[in-house]
């Protein structure tokens, strides 16, 4: 039924190393086969079997974890090492040309080959969980058992009519699943049959022991799952030999693509399975095998990827792992090429979960970390930046019952109070003319009317046009014909623009003091004078902070310019070390190669010194020549260098670093190079006075 | 310690990947690399660990492949022994023992028999000066062999290694100490020694700081303290001698090596750049840049093919020979110190701590090996000494492991700092962090602490040395297009004090915050002080909520000696012990908490219920110094045991740095031993053939042992048959005519195969004999492994003699009967 395969080669062997999943095997569409490792989501190691292309791998298959081995075990004085840790180690590979290849990941190499054993493509291959033998089915409806002590086959049998699809051995190592034409379970012991199985009528791609409990005693369970069929079944081994059909079915989606199953060990234990269907979903199922069902099951649980684009589209599910824990499930999703892995916690309570994933950038992300190891988190635009000074950073106590208390009145005559607006603004521009008592004194008496207004109906534009008042006796009549009810969010709106812009700050500053000095007795007599005021007093307290500070600076910078401003003659480039604190020269480094190929006769005066050095060195016993010695070794190692030209020394100047002391940038002490760095200083000095 | 004597301290690894020049082996194809007491073999390729020699019971100090065998290594250590490996399985096979503390190794191919060591000059062991010895090592089979018989080679050399080299075919050694460089010539028997100026004219300094030797010709390469690499030549003809000088390195000089056929040198110190210069054309150079950090060694393969240089980050990097990078090991990279406490990401479940300079590390305790570096403060490193850089001192996860908090701080020459407060949200759709808000200046001193409340609510609490504590929460977006941020919520002080520590309980409803020797204890709903607690004399070190049913106590350390333990409910001191508690931690998963305890320069821990008088567990000289840094960590599968004193690790395990920055923790006999259990049940694995090579020619004595067996066990009947016996004994000339007697020999063979089976049930016949060989091999197998075992060389003339023998019988046997058979037919 079965002979030609061509659901199974379709699907791309993908497989979650045992025990802590740790990495994921994956042969892609090109024929190489990659290791990723699931925990830091990158690229392990990627191999290309010689003949990947004419002999593509069809079916991969870890190999049992084992521990790197220890040598002789000795006690140690204290802290005793262990190795804890379970590596899996080994693939192994059935291809289309009807070799098995292991693999070591490792070592990072094919560790053998196996082949003479089939002549035609391997389409299942599954390892004894204790020895070490192996078992590959193949299309020439063959099953062969390998020796991998010896890399030989240890037996082969024809073991059905059409192509063995799938391979399953038991977790006690006794039994063997096959599925050809029917399902036949093998004794490994005699290479007996020692069951059949039928019921699926296309090729069987799945096979996977549900239960750890031995045959007898109704115990034992096992799962397949075909192609084209959207059922998973469950079959009981019954000692009756009742077992004709299957016992319990699980509806799917789609075909089964890869099932990952915690077996029960006892009957109070449930059998949990995580189904990946080729339509990319994950379905989860949990349930206790105890006899038949009838109805089939729906699973309790079905999880989908989307991308985040504005339309989303589902993002294909790879291979699913259940953990040890009973929510932890390991994902790989997206590309065969470059799958993304990931470790999520479901909410199994929900039926349908949708998970958005951004592919693009996570791959981008965990491609960079590949060599380098080391990852960079996004730093975007987005993020937000608290400074000393801005609202946030540092918090009154209860502000924000404040922002409460205000009252949302609109006003209506907004038209009537643009044209007074107007007027106002043509007032002003006629009293610049003659300054009259007066017209300034109407002036404030409008300005305290709208200011009220403004602040009653939140008007910013108003309220821009009172706050551009420079004038300081403008700002203090104002301020004192204000009803005290309007004092309060007075003040609320002078806070919150002196935590604006610096400039617009700088214009509420005569303001807040106008407002202290004529309603002081008011403000006192508040209640919640503390949360009233807290926010504007931290605000002031942090912007005066550094107000000292930049004074020392400020003065500091105004004595150096002056004093570069009177001294004039002195060009500050005579004396500067202008060198760089490190310095990459590769051409620079000319000059040294003629150090072996030095003039003639400077070449003579090195001999000499050698000389001297010579007889220096017999007579080493003496201390007091070995001092001579020093001093001529000294002079020795001068005249070399002399000898070999200037050219060396200022290299070794370049390349030495000065001693650093001008670098910090407060210090300012550097004269050179120095105009548009003070200038610089200087400015930013300002906007921070500024700002102040 | 007897009645507890099931809990063990055990390493968990962590250790110095980069304390002695790796070796690569014959074929390239793994290194072998000191690390702590065991050394280490990667795979060049896959950066995996293959094996971990364990056997010393000191720190390995060297590592020297035989010269006479490639597949075998020495190893010295500090407890006075080298050792021998087969590397490639992973065996012991000699001990020899020295009796002093060994510092380096060095073999050479034309000394066969001699190991070169650097041992203590005096026997005092405390002296720092060193000696060079040769010691020839006894041919002895025993295991453990004395081999005390120096010869002093050099006095008074470095106990660096790279201070040591050999020189062209071994004909003499070089050796650098401080200004001097000694050459000393085996065959002569006779060294020269070369000084240079303590100071030359720039003020730079002269001291060697390694030394290594051209293969082919004699010339010896030393690296200076300068940054200058001096070329030697000339040494052995009296007192002519010259060198030349290049400079390129601006820092000392901190490792050098000559590729196998000596036509480059490689050089790396402090910048993290190697260089590659053509030997004499030094002008030309190529360079490697941005490696991470200072590189420490440098060693080269022998087909030249790879270098692999490793570096004071912990890590070893394997270079192609056309200088591109192909693998990168990295251990736990240890800072100078960890400046975070130890973290554990709710997410990865791995550790957290401080990492690369202005990095996060996150290493995994279940693979011992580290996950990836995260980048917290995204500025270059420069790599130079003196610079203040930025760094991360705090980091916070909150309990679902979706916000991480980071403090990074830079300390200026004078009172200016910079801090930098960083709040990460781990992005799912990216799976990434990202940085959410940026608050500069948090504090205007030092951050003292940081902690997240562990209910669902998101609050960060940090305090600092300027008296004042912080609350942080996320706020909503102020506008339509912002996204929520975090920002101040409450600002606390007490009495201008400056808090030192604070603790959340464990529903997150109360803030403990010290302040010198004053808790108090907030609301974290209304940010109201509830409560002052406090029990002079002596500041809070530590402050602890108790979890679970023990959640009412809090627990605090003082630096006067107490460990005091308060009922919230009645506001008062419910006991309090003395004690030097250096450290008190709890456990997320119970109401165990963890006292760690400086008594007599050792550290003790205490395992122990804030309800209950008595402790859980205590383990007295955990480790030698004061234990600063620990973390619970959660257990993927929880352990079974019923005994009470191992409950505490049943949930979670305990692991801590010792003052040495070794990664310790508790573990239980059973633990290892269901460990160990199964790695011996699929230790099969490593019979399979190393290599498609392997499978051709090294199965054969395997297979050929099997024959035997079976040949011995079936065959030899037909051997005694009368009729065969009378073919090949009578002399030939009294034998009848050929035609008679084939028919009488083909029917000897004939019968002997019916005996058997029918000859057409030919499968189970193969079967039936796989079984019985099956079993022979079982035989076989364990036959090999006690031989393995016993390390003794098995003698394999004569079992092999016998077995060619035995196969070509067979051959020939085989031979016959075809040729017999053809007769008949004829």
């Amino acid at each position: 039924m079965a002979s030609d395969g061509g659901s199974s080669t379709l699907q791309l062997p993908c497989v979650f190393s045992p025990k802590s999943r740790q990495y994921l095997a994956l042969c892609a569409q090109d024929g190489r086969l990659r290791v990723w490792n699931t925990d830091n989501k990158t690229l392990q190691q990627e191999y290309v079997p010689s003949a990947h292309l004419s002999a593509t791998c069809t079916c991969i298959s870890w190999g049992p974890c084992r521990t790197a081995k220890e040598g002789p075990q000795r006690k140690k004085r204290k802290s005793e090492a262990v190795q804890v840790e379970e590596r899996a180690d080994l693939l192994a590979m059935g291809t289309a040309a009807g070799t098995v290849l292991i693999y070591s990941t490792v070592k990072g190499a094919l560790h053998c080959t196996l082949d003479g054993g089939h002549t035609a493509g391997v389409n299942c291959v599954q390892w004894h969980p204790e020895d070490s033998l192996l078992y590959s089915g193949s299309d020439d409806t063959k099953i062969t058992e390998w020796d991998l002590q010896t890399g030989q086959t240890r037996s082969a049998w024809k073991a059905d009519r059409a192509a063995i699809t799938s391979l399953c051995v038991s977790p006690n190592g006794k039994l063997l699943l096959s599925a050809g034409y029917v399902i036949k379970m093998w004794d490994l012991e005699t290479k007996e049959i020692y069951r059949k199985f039928t019921g699926h009528s296309t090729a069987v791609t799945t096979l996977c022991f549900a239960t750890t409990r031995p045959p007898d005693g109704n115990g034992l369970y096992f799962l397949s799952g075909a192609a084209h069929d959207r059922l998973l079944s469950v079959w009981q081994v019954r000692d009756d030999g009742k077992d004709k059909n299957s016992v319990v079915s699980f509806t799917l989606t789609d075909e089964p693509q890869h099932v990952s199953l915690i077996p029960s060990n006892s009957k109070e234990e449930a059998v949990r399975l995580a189904v990946v269907c080729k339509d990319g979903q994950l379905h989860l199922f949990e349930h206790f095998l105890n006899g038949p069902c009838k109805k089939p099951l729906s699973p309790s649980c079905t999880v989908q990827l989307s991308d985040t684009k504005d339309t989303p589209a589902p993002i294909p599910l790879l291979a699913a792992a259940l953990g040890p824990e009973s929510r932890g499930v390991t994902l790989a999703y997206g590309n065969h090429l470059q799958p993304v892995m990931e470790r999520v916690e479901l909410d199994t309570t929900e039926r349908q979960i949708c998970l958005p994933r951004d592919i693009h950038s996570s791959l981008s992300l965990s491609m960079e970390t590949n060599v380098s190891k080391v990852k960079t988190p996004v730093v975007n635009a987005k993020s937000k930046v608290l400074v000393p000074g801005l609202p946030g950073h540092h918090a009154p106590k209860a502000s924000s019952q404040v922002s409460e208390k205000r009252k949302k009145g609109t006003d209506i005559k907004e038209m009537s109070i643009a044209e007074r607006l107007g007027e106002i603004d043509l007032d002003k521009a006629s009293s610049e003319t003659g300054v009259s008592k007066m017209a300034a004194s109407l002036q404030t008496d409008n300005l305290a009317v709208l200011l009220v207004q403004g602040l009653e109906s939140h008007d910013a534009n108003i309220l821009n046009n009172v706050f551009q008042t420079r004038k300081d006796m403008a700002i203090k009549k104002t301020v004192a014909r204000i009803p005290l009810s309007t004092v309060l969010p007075l003040v609320q709106e002078i806070t919150i623009r002196l935590q604006g812009h610096p400039v617009s700050a700088r214009l509420m500053v005569p303001w807040l003091k106008a407002v202290l000095m004529h309603h002081t007795s008011y403000l006192a007599s508040l209640p919640d004078l503390v949360t009233q005021l807290g926010v504007l007093y931290h605000m002031i307290e942090n912007r005066v902070k550094l107000f000292h500070k930049l004074a020392r600076l400020h003065g500091k910078l105004y004595l150096l310019t002056t004093q570069m401003a009177a001294n004039p003659n002195s060009s500050p480039a005579t004396d500067v070390d202008h060198t760089a604190k490190l310095v990459y020269e590769e051409e620079s480094s000319d000059e040294e190669a003629t150090d072996d190929e030095a003039l003639p006769d400077a070449e003579s005066d090195h001999w000499d010194e050698d000389e001297e050095e010579m007889e220096d060195e017999e007579a080493e016993e003496n201390p007091d020549s070995r001092r001579a010695s020093k001093t001529n070794g000294d002079e020795m190692e001068r005249g070399n260098e002399i000898s070999k030209g200037f050219t060396e020394s200022s290299c070794t100047d370049s390349a030495q670093p000065p001693p650093r002391a001008e670098v910090a940038a407060g210090t300012g002490t550097r004269p050179g190079n120095g105009h548009s760095f003070t200038d610089f200083l200087l400015s930013q000095t300002r906007i921070m006075f500024r700002s102040v | 310690m007897v009645e507890h004597g099931e809990i063990r301290v055990v390493h968990r690894g962590g250790s110095k990947l980069n304390f002695r020049q790796p070796i690569f082996t014959h074929d390239s194809r793994f290194l072998l690399c000191a690390s702590g007491d065991g050394v280490k073999v990667f795979s060049a390729s896959t950066e995996e660990c293959v094996h971990h020699l364990l056997a010393h019971t000191g720190l390995v100090t060297g590592l020297s492949l035989r010269p006479s065998n490639q597949l075998q290594v020495f190893s010295c250590s500090l407890d006075g022994t080298v050792r021998l490996w087969d590397y490639t399985d992973g065996i012991l096979i000699k001990t020899f023992s020295i009796g002093c503390p060994i510092y380096a190794v060095y073999s050479s191919g034309s000394h066969d028999g001699v190991l070169f060591l650097t041992v203590p000059a005096k026997d005092d062991k405390k002296s720092d000066t060193f000696r060079l010895v040769a010691v020839q090592l006894p041919q002895s089979p025993e295991q453990f062999v004395e081999a005390r018989e120096f010869s002093a080679v050099l006095e008074d050399v470095s106990s660096n290694p790279a201070a040591v080299s050999f020189g062209r075919g071994g004909h003499f050694i070089a050796s650098v100490n401080n200004l001097q460089l000694e050459v000393f010539f085996f065959k002569k028997q006779k060294s020269y020694r070369f000084y240079l100026p303590e100071d030359n004219k720039h003020g730079q300094k002269n001291t060697f700081t390694c030394t290594t030797c051209h293969p082919k010709e004699d010339c010896i390469a030393t690296g200076h303290e300068d940054g200058k690499i001096r070329l030697w030549r000339n040494f052995n003809h009296k007192k002519e001698y010259t060198y030349s000088t290049h400079h390129w390195h601006h820092t000392a000089v901190g490792a050098l090596s000559f590729t196998p056929e000596g036509t480059n040198f490689l050089s790396g110190g402090g910048e993290s750049v190697l260089v590659q210069w053509r030997y004499n054309q030094e002008t030309q150079k190529d360079f490697l840049p941005r490696l991470g950090a200072a590189i420490s060694h440098i060693s080269v393969s022998p087909d030249g093919c790879l270098f692999c240089t490793s570096h004071s980050d912990n890590k070893i990097i394997v270079i192609h020979s056309y200088i591109k990078i192909s693998a990168v090991i990295q251990g736990l990279v240890q800072g100078d110190r960890i400046k975070t406490d130890l973290i554990v990401d709710p997410l990865s479940k791995a550790l957290v701590m401080n990492g690369k300079p202005g990095h996060l590390q996150f290493y995994s305790l279940q693979r011992d090996k580290l996950l990836y570096n995260l980048d917290i403060v995204q500025q270059e490193y420069i790599h130079e000494s003196g610079l203040n850089q930025f760094d991360v001192v705090k980091a916070d996860f909150d309990t679902g492991g979706k916000w991480l908090a980071t403090v990074e701080e830079r300390k200026q020459n004078s009172a200016e700092l910079e801090l930098n407060l960083k709040l990460w949200a781990f992005d799912e759709q990216t799976q990434s962090f990202v940085l959410n808000t940026t608050v500069s200046a948090p504090h205007e001193d030092r951050v003292t602490d940081l902690s997240f409340s562990p209910d669902q609510t998101t609050l960060l609490v940090s305090t600092g040395n300027d008296g004042l504590f912080k609350a942080w929460t996320l706020t909503a977006p102020t506008a339509e297009d912002e996204s929520a941020s975090w920002s101040c919520d409450f600002v606390g002080s007490y009495h201008g004090l400056a808090p030192q520590c604070c603790s959340f309980s464990a529903d997150g409803s109360l803030l403990a915050v010290a302040f010198r020797e004053v808790v108090t204890v907030w609301s974290t709903v209304t940010w109201d002080l509830l409560t002052t607690l406090s029990q002079p004399p002596g500041d809070i070190r530590n402050l602890c909520f108790g979890r679970q049913s023990c959640s009412k106590y809090l627990l605090g350390t003082t630096d006067k000696n107490q460990l005091c333990c308060w009922n919230l409910l009645t506001c008062s001191l419910e006991w309090s012990t003395s004690m030097d508690v250096s450290l008190l931690l709890s456990d997320p998963l119970s109401e165990n908490m963890a006292a760690f305890c400086s008594e007599a320069g050792c550290t003790d821990l205490f395992v122990f219920r804030p309800s209950e008088p008595r402790p859980l567990f205590s383990h007295k000289a955990v480790c030698p110094g004061r234990v600063l840094r620990a973390v619970f960590t959660p257990r993927e599968e929880p352990l079974e045991g019923s005994e009470e004193q191992l409950q505490w690790i049943n949930r979670s395990q305990l692991h801590f740095f010792s003052p040495n920055m070794e990664l310790l923790t508790f573990s239980t006999k059973a633990e290892e031993d269901r460990l160990t259990a199964s790695s011996k049940q699929l230790v099969i694995d490593d019979h399979v053939a190393m290599t498609p090579f392997y499978l051709l020619l090294g199965k054969r004595p395997q297979t050929d042992a099997r024959e035997v067996a079976a040949v011995t066990d079936r065959v030899q009947p037909p051997q005694g048959s009368s009729a065969i016996r009378e073919l090949l004994q009578t002399p030939a000339h009294v034998l009848p005519s050929t035609s008679q007697l084939c028919s009488m020999f083909v029917q000897s063979l004939l019968v002997s195969t019916a005996d058997k089976r029918e000859p057409t049930n030919v499968t189970e016949e193969e079967m039936e004999s796989e079984k019985e060989e099956e079993d022979s091999e079982e035989e076989e197998t364990s036959r090999v492994t006690a031989i393995k075992n016993q390390d003794q060389t098995r003698d394999p003339k004569d079992p092999g003699l016998t077995k060619a023998q035995t196969r070509e019988l067979r051959q020939l046997r085989k031979l016959d009967y075809s040729w017999v058979g053809a007769l008949v037919e004829f």
